[in-house]
């Protein structure tokens, strides 16, 4: 408490002296304004005087306080004799004056007592508060006018021109005070000269001294035989001469107890059961075996020559592929220590652990066996190989080629507006010459055995030829069948009168001339575009013609025998690419760009539209089982449907680079084939099984390449061979081939 | 030479003119002596002792020797030290190139009959050759009596008659004849046979009973004879004359006998490419067809005794002395096919070699274990039926045999063999002890090659 007013009350001045620093403001004066300056100048001085009379002060208050303790000075009679309440006497001892030099400096000064009030309070009062003992502390006097003025005239030392608040007196700081207090405003360490980063006096160093810290000598124990251990010897003694302790055992029993002690052996195994092998458990990878390079006398070829020996030892003992070197010793007993032996094991224990033994979960799956499972092409044979054949003579391209029905013959057609007929040996047997500049677009046999006629179409012509390789009866018959229009037009024309010739009839059926008929080019006829396909009807009645660009007519049946040609659609909806017609039903396909129609020609009406996706259909062609198509596109596409599964293709391949010019079926073999302007052929098995739950088989088997090709074009058309594995290409490149 | 350690060998041989005496057949030869070596010590004074030298072939466990007896029996895995079983047999030698005979079409057919060749032509002729490679004799044209298409088999019945036939559906008989000096000769139609629709692919003579056989391509095959007396007479509808066209008057403007078969043979579905005589029973033909099938057909009743099946269409076919017959596929392969009843397989042998239908097949004029085929690879192949291995599971299995030696056309010679045996074409061959090997072909020629008794040096 007592140390804790003065920090206040020298808390006070310093935060005027700090307001000082920066401007005078109001409430420096406030406080300022306690103190009169003209006083305050007299109350230093006043308090300077003070001092010392302070000291007196209290010496003579202490004599005032207690009148009577002025004879307890006396040491000789400190003690007062007085009588009690009961008459006894009684010794009462003054008070005793403790005198001694105080070194407790806030002890000094009365402090005042008034607490935290102003002192303004107590200025019509003489006495400026109290002390610790009630007593009025007095104002200091304050002299005159005169006095003050004096004492500015001569600054005390200290002076600071304030006034105590606590004491009404001037207040004076020292220099060291005023230094005190710039340092705790500085946030310095008040003590002056505090280094707060000495040196550090390293006492406790390893450096022996020169001179020992103590100096005391040693002490006597350590020269005099322990009494403890005296006592623990004699014990011992005493026992052995007790016959507790044998100083050594007799030599049997030593030797059998040694006995014993080397026989027990403890298994610490023994009572291990077997464990599961844990899953996690890896077993420590073996070391290989030695082998014979390793052995002491290594078979002579294992044994480096000087070459070899020179190369291991040239290399860097981390690059060397073996960590030895064979060599050869006589005898075992010959055979020096292994220097690396220890290294080794070492280099070892390192492998074992540290190098992590992962069980890799790795997924074992053979990419094969997610491939469809498919019977290989050797099991699926026949099928063509190789070329068997290469027919030349054609003039530029060859646009198209056929098989005649008996298998015999082939026939094609190419740009230089020829029809040829071979033989399957590569023996050109006829050829006619059907258009000077329009190239023959398609060739197709007609169907029966009974005759034997070919169509073929250049331009806008089609024309029906009855080659004379057949025997004079077949020849005839053929004739006949082609011949047997005339009459019939002839007649229609005779009762139908002129309405006929006036209305504007699809196609005009004619002779083509002298010329060709001495060939054996019997008919023509001439519809109102270019002919791209033709197409037979099983019976060998019924042709149809598709002129893509013939926009109304692109599509025409015509009746041979009748001499009649037909336009079934009014309008078709996209350019027609092919037509065929059903190998046993009433039916008819087209083919437009994009959707493959079927049409029943009975009840004349749309029965399917399949839209097998591609963007440009080439071709198609019928299953001779009549309920699958396949389809050729010219994005390179060929795709196969089933058309009592979905109007949408069961399978879509992709196989070709360049565009699909014609697809073929084999007429009685599981085989299908299509031909590409990448100069290439494949050929597919296509098994189709009668069980509805079960699905085609499509294998591709073979790819045949052999036709060059030609401006972008390679491979024009395909047939097949009625009954045997052959196949029948017509190329860019003015060749047909056959593949067997 | 003197690192070899010799090797104990036994010759032993199937032909007596040349069996060694008990004594001589054991021998030490060094091991890297070749066929040549082993035939020259044969050869020698002290073992055979011939006139002249035989050349010799050495048959090891079935295969020829083709190697030294070393690397011989390093490939077959024996040891040095092993008596090695050699059986030695008259070498086939190599067929050496003799003369091309130029033609103006593709030569359909050849046969050869004493010293005189007779070619069949697509240009619908027939000729007749002497060996210096002169035409003596050529046939007369459609108009006269002769063929108006491409001719497709000729065979001599005689040295005074030929038989040819082709894409015009008949047989025509030819009547030969020669000068004294043997350097002109006409050839006469004597006799047309009518009785096929289709294109006769091949013709088979039988010369004692006159008797030919015809394999057309309307499946039927035609048992005809050469006699123009007993001939019977033609059916009237297979006369082109049945049909009143123009073409069919001018054919008849000929005055032709015109005859009939003996009797037509119902046998195939689809063409048939070659009929054959049984080589020593001429009751017995065989018959086959792009039907896959080779059917035994007696002639005497005319019915089917047999079929064997392949698997494959046979494009042609010959029959073996030894009672095989040998039928070239268009699997460019020739299998020799067992038609006797007592056979357990069908299939005796697979020759492979070919890489083109096999279009003909002559058998060896003097052994009956060797023959030669012509196919559309532009190659003729000899192969020795003696030379055999086991065919690998990838070949089917069976008794495999290579090709001894291959003839190529002579103009082709040093040359790849054309794809497709474009523009050399072998259409036919035949084999004759004194002609050789003759075959004709795509090419327009006629090519010899002699094989046996040309080289004795």
């Amino acid at each position: 408490m007592i140390s804790k007013t003065p920090g206040k009350k020298r808390k006070e001045p310093v935060e005027s002296v700090e307001s000082d620093d920066e401007l005078a403001g109001a409430p420096l004066d406030g406080v300022l304004s306690d103190a009169d300056d003209g006083s305050s100048l007299a109350a230093e001085d006043v308090s300077e005087g003070f001092d010392s009379e302070e000291i007196d002060n209290d010496e003579h208050s202490s004599d005032a306080e207690s009148v009577s303790s002025i004879s307890s000075f006396q040491r000789h009679a400190d003690y007062k004799v007085t009588t009690d309440a009961n008459g006894n006497e009684r010794y009462e001892y003054a008070d005793v004056n403790p005198v001694y030099d105080s070194d407790d400096s806030d002890a000094q000064e009365q402090p005042n007592t008034i607490g935290d009030i102003p002192l303004s309070f107590y200025d019509s009062y003489p006495h400026i508060g109290y002390d610790i003992n009630g007593k009025k502390i007095m104002r200091p006097a304050t002299g005159d006018a005169l006095d003050a003025l004096l004492d500015t005239i001569e600054i005390p030392k200290g002076w600071t021109g304030l006034t105590d608040p606590q004491t009404g007196k001037p207040l004076n700081l020292s220099q060291s005070e005023l230094e005190l207090l710039r340092r705790l405003q500085m946030a310095e360490v008040p003590e002056e000269g505090f280094d707060p980063y000495p040196d550090m006096v390293p006492y406790f160093t390893g450096v022996e001294e020169k001179m020992p810290l103590s100096s005391a000598p040693e002490p006597k124990r350590r020269f005099l035989p322990s009494k403890h251990e005296a006592k623990r010897i004699a014990k011992l003694v005493r026992a052995i001469k007790d016959g507790k302790i044998l100083p050594y055992k007799p030599p049997e029993e030593r030797d059998r107890e040694q006995n014993q002690e080397e026989e027990t052996h403890y298994d610490i195994w023994a009572n291990e059961e077997a464990q599961e092998p844990h899953v996690m458990h890896i077993a420590a990878p073996k070391l290989a075996p030695p082998g014979y390079d390793l052995s002491y006398n290594p078979p002579p070829e294992y044994l480096p020559t000087g070459d070899e020996k020179k190369a291991w030892q040239q290399t860097d003992p981390e690059e060397r592929e073996k960590e030895y070197l064979p060599a050869q010793y006589d005898a075992l007993r010959k055979v020096p220590g292994y220097g690396e032996f220890v290294k080794e094991r070492f280099e070892r224990c390192l492998d074992l652990y540290l190098a992590p033994r992962i069980r890799k979960n790795r997924l074992n799956i053979d990419p094969n066996s997610l491939l469809p499972k498919l019977p290989r092409p050797e099991e699926l044979k026949p099928f063509p190989t190789l070329c068997q054949t290469i027919f030349k003579g054609h003039e530029g391209r060859v646009r198209t080629a056929a098989f005649s029905p008996d298998g015999e013959w082939i026939a094609s057609g190419g740009d230089d507006g020829t029809v040829r007929v071979w033989s399957l040996n590569g023996h050109q047997e006829w050829s006619a010459r059907l258009s000077p500049d329009e190239s023959v677009n398609i060739v197709r046999w007609r169907p029966n055995k009974d005759a034997f006629i070919l169509a073929a179409a250049a331009g806008e012509d089609l024309f029906l030829a009855v080659p004379p390789l057949v025997n004079d009866a077949t020849e005839k018959a053929s004739r006949d069948v082609l011949d047997a229009g005339f009459g019939h037009a002839a007649h229609n024309a005779t009762t139908d009168g002129n309405n006929v010739i006036k209305k504007d009839t699809p196609a005009k059926w004619s002779r083509p001339g002298t010329k060709l008929e001495e060939k054996g080019v019997l008919l023509k006829l001439t519809v109102r575009s270019a002919i791209k396909m033709l197409s037979w009807h099983r019976r060998g009645d019924f042709i149809c013609s598709v002129s893509p660009r013939g926009q109304r007519s692109s599509v025409a049946i015509h009746t041979v025998s009748k001499h009649l040609s037909q336009i079934p659609f009014r309008r078709l909806p996209g350019l027609a690419q092919a037509a065929h017609f059903h190998p046993s039903r009433p039916y008819f396909f087209v083919a437009t760009q994009r959707v493959i129609r079927c049409y029943d020609l009975q009840r004349q009406e749309l029965v399917k539209a399949i839209q097998p996706g591609a963007r440009w259909i080439s071709g198609f062609d019928v299953h001779p089982g009549g309920d699958n198509l396949i389809v050729g596109s010219y994005d390179r596409r060929l795709l196969w449907h089933d058309l009592d599964l979905s109007s949408r293709p069961f399978k879509t391949m992709r196989f070709h680079s360049q565009a699909i010019r014609a697809v073929k079926y084999h007429k009685s073999l599981p085989l299908f084939a299509d031909a590409s302007d990448d100069g290439s052929l494949q050929i597919f098995h296509g098994r189709i099984v009668s069980d509805l739950m079960e699905s085609a088989t499509i294998v591709p088997v073979k790819m045949l390449k052999g036709h060059k090709v030609t401006s972008n074009l390679g491979v024009m058309d395909v047939d097949w061979h009625p009954r045997h594995p052959w196949c029948l290409s017509a190329g860019a490149d003015g060749t047909l081939r056959l593949w067997a | 030479m003197l690192t070899a350690l010799p090797v104990k060998v036994i010759f032993t041989t199937d032909e007596p003119d040349l069996a060694l005496p008990e004594t001589k057949q054991q021998l030490l030869v060094p091991a890297d002596i070749k066929r040549y070596g082993l035939s020259r010590i044969l050869n020698s004074s002290s073992m055979l002792d011939t006139s002249s030298p035989v050349p010799l072939d050495f048959l090891a466990n079935g295969t020829f020797l083709r190697t030294t007896i070393e690397e011989h029996l390093a490939s077959e895995g024996l040891s040095a030290e092993t008596t090695l079983t050699l059986k030695y047999v008259r070498s086939l030698i190599p067929p050496v190139y003799e003369a091309s005979f130029e033609h103006d079409d593709w030569v359909g057919d050849v046969d050869v009959f004493g010293n005189r060749a007779a070619s069949a032509s697509y240009d619908g002729l027939v000729r007749v050759w002497n060996p210096s490679g002169t035409a003596i004799a050529v046939s007369s044209s459609g108009r006269n009596g002769g063929h108006s298409a491409r001719l497709d088999a000729v065979k001599w019945l005689s040295g005074k008659q030929l038989v040819s036939g082709g894409l015009d559906r008949k047989l025509v008989v030819w009547d030969y004849s020669e000068a004294d000096d043997g350097f002109s000769g006409s050839l006469k139609p004597s006799m047309e046979l009518w009785g096929h629709e289709k294109a006769i692919n091949n013709i088979a003579v039988n010369g004692a009973t006159g008797r030919i056989l015809s394999a057309s391509s309307d499946g039927r095959v035609g048992l005809w004879t050469s006699s123009k007396r007993t001939a019977p007479q033609a059916d009237p509808e297979s006369l082109p004359a049945a049909h009143s066209n123009k073409k069919a008057k001018l054919a008849a403007s000929a005055t032709t006998a015109q005859r009939g078969p003996l009797a037509m043979i119902s046998a195939h579905d689809e063409p048939v490419t070659a009929a054959v005589f049984h080589p020593h029973d001429s009751t017995v033909a065989y018959t086959a067809s792009k039907d896959h099938t080779v059917k035994t057909i007696d002639l005497t009743t005319q019915r089917e005794v047999s079929r064997l099946t392949t698997m494959h269409p046979i494009m042609s076919a010959a029959a073996l002395p030894n009672s095989l017959v040998a039928a070239g596929s268009s699997a460019r392969h020739i299998t020799l096919l067992d038609p006797r009843e007592s056979a357990t397989t069908t299939s005796a042998m697979t020759l492979r070699g070919h890489v083109n239908m096999v279009t003909s097949i002559a058998a060896s004029p003097d052994n009956e274990y060797s023959l030669v085929s012509g196919s559309h690879d532009s190659t003729c192949r000899v192969w020795d039926l003696r030379s055999a291995r086991t065919g690998s599971a990838d070949e089917g299995g069976g008794r495999v045999s290579e090709p001894v030696y291959t003839i190529g056309r002579e103009w082709l010679k040093n040359k790849k063999l054309p794809t497709a045996g474009e523009g050399a074409k072998v259409l036919s061959v035949a084999w004759d002890s004194t002609w050789g090997i003759v075959s004709g072909g795509e090419d327009k020629r006629v090519q010899v090659n002699r094989g046996r008794d040309i080289l004795n040096s």
